[in-house]
């Protein structure tokens, strides 16, 4: 290959950044990070709307609205001082049914990409290590998994009797069963990128010399994937896992869109948005305030994984 | 980069070079919500075929705008007062009727051959072989036999008396000429495979109304051109095109974009959509908010102990308030039902009872019934039971969530707690409700005809279950001897009067005991383009199509 | 190579043959048959009528025997009928196909020129104005979702600006000319693209940062070696090792993924085809389509194995 630089004389291993340690990890990981401006901002954004969603309740309680109490002869009301972003099509606080929302969607978004994150990278280590059929095995497998089709395992689980398969009745009855199902489902199928990215990185990794020097030193299996290797492919990692969020997000509202998302009256940006595609020309609003939302949200989970990129990154230049 | 948005720019505007698609003279592009998955008349049942069928040919007879029956391929309705149809007694001792009906002498198929007899025998021996995969297979097992005199005459023998006796809505014809090479009677199950309608759609023999296929891609479009050979008044438009898009508020910018006319009420845009349309398009579009006889109700599943008490179904009827949803939400254009009876019905009854919104009555008839402990804000009883109902609807369905949503607030209201429980409408009908899973309500709609007597969905022996193979459509389980008797009453009475009585009977048993809450009936937005003239809506399931001959552009 | 190749094939073969399984499977298991959905539509059909359209349609057999049935047919060629249409499965599934390609073509062919001098650029130029009006711009591209940025594009260019078609394939009732499904063309693949360029500019960027910051390339540099050369050749070689994973993967799900954009633009691809066969229970079509989609994404992926090795020295194949 014509590649003519070595690449052997440019490897650093994880233990060398370790080395000498100006202070702890965990601060100079902070120091990093706040040098990143959009990432300082997003990761503040997303702290107000994690904190709005937390104390929804509270919140819902000082200002004397309820989020699902219908009121027919408030429909559509602008802006005031009682409704600050107007109601919606049931006569519904906006505002609060957006915090509410914010909830549901800030939940499936985070727990299911970190769902998604842990299992493609087990995956991914395992298979990159390991190579010849495990890695045939695991990779092809992730190859069918991703064909897939979404849908009809999103129906036949809906149409599960979920008291059946030995969930507490608690669960079972709960409004927010439709939450758990999706938040299962994407975590189900989209853990196949991250596991691909690992792998690929593990592949590069473990011809390295650090991690071959680990490996004659006679380190554990597990201790060279989770600390040699892991580190390293930290980076795609979170890249990944903040995208991943961000689509889970969307990919929330798309099921709404198709009618198996969350149902109402329990409230979600997706759905907030899906339903308001019919009175889009009427009452554009109710469109505009869940789609900035999400977009905000998108957008710093994404300078987020840049600056965290940037932190974990050893060799981050100071600026 | 800059390069590049200036290449963008210039492709996108040599693109847009070609003219837009304004108003054709003479043509009409029409949209629709839903293709037709075969367009044979008696494969599979739905209703986008039979309104993309009904521009090409008309059954023997239907319902028109005002709901009375009438004639279309026939020239006169068959009744026992002018003679044409005589009671008769049938060899296995059950009273019978024989019908004689002639086809209307000028009626032609597209390709020039007539419509006869021949082809009446044809659809008839098709219809009731039980291979074809006739959906509808009542239609047929009914006759007896079908005795052709001439070309144009022939005579229907049923086998029961009913007082719809001369109506053959649903025998839509098959032409003899070309179908019979397709159709193989020992080896029936192939037809569907082999058939012209499908294979051969744009083969003018196939049809004999004032539209003929011209052109069909699936899933797309259907563009029908006149048929020269129609007997009726001549088609105006030189060109009719029908336009799927299913997503409607993708057909609403398509309308505004001008890249369809008109959109039709049966598969169109949801009635929220088009009330908010006309606040903005009030000139430019004629509207038609037609209620029509699809009945928006919720079955309660009676074989819950709750809901078996007749106070407690009374009860959740008084406390929702179902003028103030039609008001609010639906500006007063879909009527508030009684009853499954249309109040446009002849056989409405106007003094039935009637349940306004009263909390406190339904307060005292759920005291009543035992529910008189409040706790958390919900109503339980001595034992300490909630009360407490799954709503189940067809999840992603916004009109129904709106009103499923406000339902649960107003029940919430007088203690009683509702969980909304909603699934596509695959498993919703394919599964919970036609195997009674559904545990306390599940919010629908029934379509039917004017008259119609509700026979499957109220009569005990139509309670589907597993031994009967989940047959009928009782999906509730009302058991009640005296509506048993009184439906198939109904069924043979032949005098109007008489029967006039005994639905007034039945509208009574009805709204006492309530096996389903009633909420109010559909209505249809038809958005009609100010040029376009002689759409009128029907509000039954026999639509404007089946007068696509009067359509005109202004 | 060529016995690295061969296996892949033959594992290719094994994963198609077992997803053909698992999704007849699931369609099986999904509650309600076609027949189902009549008997809720048709208030007059009998339990006789019911069990006769079963057999009739071969609904009342396990689904197991079904399956083998299927396999033995499809293995010979005769992939069968759609149970909706009533006409050859490849009649129905091959113009479906070929639209979905120009549609898979068209907004993969754009992202790619687009992404990668825009991610390229964006890594040269951290923090720039540029970088973050890519950034952004990447940003909002994922962050709407598909049916309401399809919404918003028929808004723009076909109600309020009038200059291309709101929906369909071709113009209706035309000759059918290139640039006539062009125009047709444009809206479904400009979101497609808005939806799909961010992912590939974002990872070709953050590959690109990584690979800049080797000492390889800082000795390069240091070396005197052309910046652009350096770049262009050396870094983007590396840099697109994770783009290419995604490109393969985004590729494949293209095929059967747009389901939402052809819904929205009513444009006939095989995304929205799959999506409806599985609704309608129409096994043939829809396993056909799906075995398709299947196949294509491990092509692509072998693609972007092979591809990997050429781009990295250090990955080879026994």
């Amino acid at each position: 290959m014509a590649t003519v630089i070595s690449p052997e004389t440019s490897i650093r291993s994880a233990d060398d950044a370790a080395l000498p340690p100006p202070t702890r990890p965990a601060l100079l990981i902070w120091r990093r990070f706040r040098r990143h401006k959009g990432a300082l901002i997003g990761a503040g954004v997303l702290i107000f709307l994690a904190l709005l969603a937390i104390f929804a309740p509270a919140i819902a309680g000082w200002r004397g609205q309820d989020h699902e109490a219908v009121n027919l002869f408030n429909r559509f009301q602008p802006a005031s001082a009682e409704h600050p972003l107007g109601t919606d099509d049931l006569g519904r606080d906006l505002l609060l049914r957006l915090i509410y929302g914010g909830r549901i969607s800030l939940f499936v978004g985070l727990v299911t990409a970190v769902l998604t994150a842990s299992i493609g990278t087990v995956i991914g280590l395992i298979s990159g290590w390991y190579g010849g059929r495990v890695d045939a095995f695991l990779m092809r497998f992730c190859d069918g998994w991703i064909s897939l089709p979404l849908l009809p395992v999103l129906i036949v689980l809906a149409a599960v009797d979920p008291t059946k398969v030995g969930l507490p009745a608690a669960i079972a009855k709960s409004p927010d069963l439709s939450l758990y199902r999706i938040v299962l489902i994407i975590a189900l199928v989209a853990w196949t990128t991250s596991a691909r990215l690992v792998r690929g990185v593990t592949l590069t990794l473990k011809t390295r010399d650090f991690v071959q020097a680990a490996v004659a030193q006679g380190a554990s299996t597990a201790r060279i994937l989770f600390v040699h290797i892991l580190p390293n492919a930290l980076s795609p990692i979170l890249v990944a896992a903040t995208l991943a969020s961000g689509n889970i997000i969307l990919l929330e509202s798309t099921l709404s869109f198709l009618g198996l998302g969350i149902q109402p009256p329990v409230a979600s940006w997706g759905n907030i948005l899906t339903n308001a595609q019919e009175i889009i020309w009427s009452q554009p609003m109710q469109a505009i305030y869940p789609g900035v939302l999400i977009f905000a949200t998108v957008i710093s989970l994404n300078f987020v994984g840049d600056g965290l990129q940037d932190a974990f990154d050893p060799r981050t230049e100071g600026r | 980069m800059r390069y590049l948005a200036t290449g963008v720019l210039a492709a996108s505007l040599a693109l847009t070079g070609a003219a837009f698609a304004q108003q054709k003279a003479g043509e009409l592009t029409v949209a629709m919500t839903q293709f037709p998955s075969t367009l044979n008349p008696h494969i599979d049942s739905m209703l986008a075929k039979t309104i993309v069928l009904h521009m090409t040919q008309r059954p023997l007879t239907t319902y028109n705008e005002k709901w009375e029956a009438i004639c279309l391929l026939c020239t006169e309705l068959p009744t026992i007062e002018n003679g044409k149809a005589k009671p008769v007694d049938l060899p296995d001792g059950k009273k019978g009727v024989k019908v004689t009906y002639t086809i209307h002498p000028n009626a032609k198929w597209g390709d020039g051959t007539p419509v006869t007899t021949k082809d009446v025998i044809f659809t008839y021996e098709v219809g009731k072989n039980p291979d074809t995969g006739v959906a509808n297979m009542e239609q047929f097992r009914e006759i007896v036999s079908i005795e052709a005199h001439d070309d144009k005459s022939f005579t229907v023998t049923k086998d029961k008396l009913k007082f719809t006796y001369n109506l053959m809505n649903d025998f839509r014809l098959i032409p003899e000429h070309i179908e019979k090479a397709n159709f193989d009677p020992k080896n029936a199950a192939e037809y569907k495979k082999k058939t012209a309608f499908d294979t051969n759609t744009t083969n003018p023999g196939l049809f004999f109304g004032p539209y003929k296929i011209a052109e069909i891609v699936t899933s797309s479009h259907v563009s029908f051109v006149p048929n020269p050979t129609w007997f009726g008044d001549k088609a105006k438009f030189n060109r009719i095109t029908f336009k799927v898009i299913e997503n409607t508020a993708a057909m609403e910018a398509n309308l505004l974009s001008g890249s369809v006319d008109y959109i039709m009420g049966e598969l169109g845009v949801t009635i929220d959509q088009a009330i908010a349309f006309q606040k903005r398009q009030a000139d430019k579009y004629n509207y038609d908010f037609k209620p029509g006889l699809v009945y928006e109700h919720i079955d309660l599943n009676l074989d819950n102990p709750l809901l078996k008490d007749k106070r407690v179904r009374q009860a959740l009827l008084y406390a929702i308030n179902r003028e103030q949803i039609v008001q609010q939400l639906f500006e007063g254009k879909q009527p508030v039902a009684h009853t499954n009876i249309n109040p446009l019905d002849w056989i409405y009854h106007k003094d039935v009872k009637t349940y306004r919104h009263d909390a406190k009555r339904a307060g005292e008839l759920l005291d009543a019934a035992g529910f008189n402990v409040m706790k958390d804000g919900y109503r339980h009883n001595a034992a300490g039971d909630r009360l407490r109902f799954e709503l189940m609807t067809t999840a992603g369905n916004r009109s129904r969530e709106l009103v499923q949503q406000v339902l649960q607030s107003q029940w919430k209201a007088v203690g009683v707690e509702i969980v909304i429980k909603n699934e596509p409408a695959r498993v919703f009908f394919g599964e919970t409700t036609k195997e009674r899973k559904y545990t306390g309500m599940a919010l629908f709609a029934w379509i039917s005809s004017p008259e119609n007597v509700p026979l499957t969905i109220l009569s005990s022996k139509h309670i589907p279950t597993k031994e009967n193979n989940w047959a009928g459509q009782n999906y509730t389980g009302y058991k009640n001897p005296e509506m048993d008797k009184l439906l198939e009453e109904i069924e043979v009475e032949l005098d109007r009067n008489k029967r006039l009585a005994l639905w007034t009977k039945f509208q009574a048993i009805y709204s006492e005991d309530l096996p389903v809450l009633p909420l109010f009936f559909r209505a249809e937005p038809f958005i009609v383009p100010k040029w376009l003239k002689g759409i009128v809506p029907t509000g039954h399931q026999y639509g404007t199509t089946m007068w696509s001959q009067n359509w005109a552009a202004n | 190579m060529t016995r690295f190749l061969s296996l892949r094939f033959l594992q290719a073969l094994i994963v198609v043959l077992v997803m053909s399984f698992v999704v007849y499977g699931l369609i099986g298991l999904m509650p309600g048959d076609p027949i189902d959905i009549m008997l809720s539509g048709d208030p007059n059909m009998t339990a006789a009528d019911a069990a006769r359209l079963r057999a009739l349609y071969g609904v009342d057999k396990p689904i197991i025997e079904r399956y083998f049935e299927w396999l033995r047919n499809a293995v010979g060629g005769d992939f069968g009928y759609s149970r909706q249409h009533n006409q050859p499965v490849l009649h129905i599934l091959l113009p479906r196909l070929v639209n979905t390609l120009y549609l898979m073509m068209g907004a993969f062919l754009i992202s790619v020129i687009v992404a990668i001098p825009a991610g390229v650029y964006a890594a040269r130029h951290p923090r720039s104005l540029v970088d973050q009006a890519i950034n952004l711009f990447c940003f909002a591209g994922i962050s709407v979702p598909v049916f309401f940025l399809a919404l918003l594009l028929i808004i723009l260019f076909a109600v309020q600006l009038g200059i291309l078609p709101a929906s369909g394939t071709r113009t209706v009732g035309a000759q059918s000319s290139f640039t006539d499904q062009l125009r047709y063309l444009a809206l479904p693949v400009l979101t497609l693209t808005i939806a799909n360029i961010a992912q590939v500019t974002r990872y070709v960027r953050s590959g690109m940062i990584e690979v800049l910051r080797e000492d390889y390339i800082r000795t390069a540099r240091a070396k005197g070696a052309d910046e652009n050369r350096v770049v262009w050749k050396h870094a983007l070689r590396n840099a697109l090792i994770p783009t290419v994973t995604i490109m393969a993967l985004e590729c494949g799900t293209l095929l059967s993924g747009a389901l939402i954009t052809e819904t929205m633009f009513a444009y006939l691809g095989m995304g929205k085809l799959i999506f409806d066969s599985i609704l309608a229970n129409d096994y043939n079509v829809a396993l056909v389509g799906l075995l398709f989609a299947c196949s294509v994404t491990l092509l692509l992926n072998l693609i972007a194995d092979v591809l990997y090795a050429a781009l990295d020295p250090r990955i080879s194949y026994r």
